[in-house]
């Protein structure tokens, strides 16, 4: 019996020891404030009293918010989060509340907002974030501030929304860049919409037109012919046939209209802007007024060489003969044909060398004379002012300049060792003609040519294809004088 | 005794609606349960808020608190859970 009252007894003690126990530890959760909430009793009802701040104000405060804002505790677990984050996130609150925040945004922006609220002591300075939401990429602005909550402490996290803003700045900047494109671009580029009408032009572009381009009809600003070989009528044509869905790739046209070039290439593609139909087309416009020229110049030089070759053709043909029948040695015809041609080659040459515009007298002396005299020697003297031949004089008094040194080194003042040549080049005057005086003097007494070969009929005649020019050939008992004439409608 | 043989707890946590320290208290059990006895928990939680009077079953006074009912004897263990240690030991799991 006593045994028993003291079993009992020891066990009323051990449950008031635990109770007590219990008082303490929840006096002491009570102080360090791990609890927040304490049941109160009273007339036979319990009741829940929250410790600290009534947080149902700032909440309410948070779900006015237009941004997306939770309320998290110091771990980063949400406290609360009003409508607008749970609508970019899960409209479930029940899934939501207690998560950390890390587990609710995407990785990059976990990791970012993470060191946002891991400054306990003081505010971060805001941050950029984006993550896909749905499928699609958008931006917030993140800022945190340091808040109480009830008896803990945590941060306020807003998201803003800067999507559309950094849309409306992506597109901005991607028009500038294409405008930047376009007009930079040294080529007409011009864009136009599904009606025709232009929505960028370049300078290059306005140079076509005298109307202002943008806002105006492709067709009516810019009238382009096509030759019939491309089988376009229009540009609507082209650019109905690029939003088609076939892009058309240097198309040759001409634009009657345009203050600046005439001859154009056309090059017309689609603008593909989504992945809808295009939304208008791009033309590039090459300005051709250069290459049709250079054609035009080929084309006439080209006619030129021909004719000029036949000419030369005809020329060899006419020495072959005309020397052959003046020699009376197959020797004398190798050297003397040689000779001519070589001429002839050296005059061609120096044309060649000057595009075949116009070569210098002293030139042409120089090539045809001056191999027949010794380097730096004084026996050979030109005076008066250089000209500019055009040619057909150059080849001829290239001929006649080889025939008169030939003729000096055989039998005149380039025979011995101490004659020698003087050239006048006489000024231009109204005269239709210009003379040049071959003056030979100190070789040995001349006669006549005892026959008149090719070499004479060459000085005489080569000039001849005009009334004013030609040369008169002189025996003066000192030395061979020729005076040539040369046309003046043959100098430059 | 390891975490394999122990039988299966069953823990009621009492929470105030949804308080800071409540909600911790959620986060930290439903973690620690999970991390450490993977399929060997039962949790009820109970929200004080909705019902006070159910507050006498076990004479809870401070929120949030947890209560391991089974095993018996009965545990309590008062506040967020923060402290993971402390509740391992109340637990029966360390």
């Amino acid at each position: 019996m006593r045994d028993s009252q003291e079993q009992a007894l020891q066990s009323l003690i051990d449950d008031l020891r635990q109770r007590v126990a219990e008082a303490e530890e929840t006096l002491s959760a009570i102080r360090d404030g791990s609890v927040d909430a304490v049941v109160v009793g009273g007339e036979g009802q319990d009741e829940v009293l929250v410790i600290g701040d009534d947080v149902s104000a700032f909440r309410n405060f948070m779900e006015a918010m237009e941004p997306g804002a939770v309320a998290v505790d110091s771990a980063g677990r949400l406290l609360y989060a009003n409508a607008r984050f749970r609508q970019i996130f899960c409209e479930d609150w029940d899934q939501l509340k207690g998560k950390s925040l890390s587990e609710i945004l995407p990785g990059s922006a976990a990791q970012m907002v993470g060191k946002l609220i891991s400054h306990d002591d003081h505010e971060a300075a805001p941050l950029s974030v984006s993550f896909l939401e749905r499928g699609v990429e958008r931006n917030y602005l993140v800022s945190a501030r340091p808040v109480h909550l009830g008896t803990v402490r945590g941060f306020a996290v807003t998201f803003s929304d800067l999507t559309e803003r950094v849309r409306a700045e992506t597109a901005e900047r991607a028009q500038r860049v294409a405008n930047a494109i376009i007009a930079s671009a040294n080529e007409a580029v011009i864009v136009c919409d599904r009606t025709l009408t232009i929505t960028h032009a370049n300078f290059a572009a306005e140079a076509l037109s005298t109307e202002k381009l943008v806002g105006a009809r492709l067709d009516t600003a810019i009238p382009l012919k096509f030759p019939d070989a491309t089988g376009i009528l229009e540009v609507g044509e082209l650019v109905e046939s690029s939003l088609g869905g076939t892009p058309l790739r240097s198309i040759e046209a001409f634009a009657p209209m345009s203050p600046g070039a005439h001859d154009v290439l056309v090059s017309a593609a689609p603008l593909n802007i989504s992945d809808d139909e295009p939304e208008g087309c791009v033309l590039t416009l090459v300005d051709l007024s250069q290459r049709k020229k250079d054609e035009r110049q080929m084309h006439l030089l080209m006619r030129e060489l021909d004719h000029r070759v036949k000419n030369t053709l005809a020329l060899v043909l006419s020495i072959s003969k005309r020397t052959a029948a003046s020699e009376e040695t197959l020797e004398g015809f190798q050297g003397a044909f040689s000779g001519r041609i070589e001429a002839l080659a050296a005059t061609h040459n120096l044309l060649a060398g000057a595009s075949w515009e116009s070569l210098s007298l002293r030139q042409i002396f120089g090539a045809e004379v001056l191999p027949y005299t010794e380097t730096g020697s004084d026996r050979i003297n030109i005076i008066g002012p250089d000209l500019n031949l055009y040619p057909r004089a150059a080849i001829a008094l290239g001929l006649i300049f080889h025939e008169l040194a030939t003729n000096a080194i055989k039998y005149g003042a380039l025979s011995g060792e101490t004659g020698a040549i003087n050239l006048e080049i006489h000024p231009r005057t109204d005269s239709p003609s210009i003379e040049v005086t071959w003056t030979e003097r100190g070789g040995p007494p001349v006669k006549s040519f005892s026959r008149k070969g090719f070499g004479h009929t060459v000085i005489a005649r080569s000039l001849s294809y005009s009334p004013h020019g030609g040369t008169t050939l002189e025996f003066e008992p000192t030395g061979v004088v020729c005076h040539i004439r040369i046309p003046s409608s043959d100098v430059a | 005794m390891s975490t394999e043989d122990a039988p299966t707890r069953k823990l009621i946590l009492y929470v105030a609606g949804e308080t800071p320290k409540s909600l911790a208290a959620i986060s930290n059990l439903e973690r620690i349960c999970r991390e450490h006895l993977p399929g060997k928990y039962r949790i009820e939680v109970i929200d004080l808020k909705k019902n006070p009077q159910l507050a006498r079953e076990h004479k809870i006074v401070a929120i949030p608190t947890l209560v391991r009912e089974l095993p018996i004897p009965i545990r309590k263990i008062i506040g967020d859970l923060s402290d993971e240690q402390k509740v391992l030991v109340n637990l029966k799991v360390e």
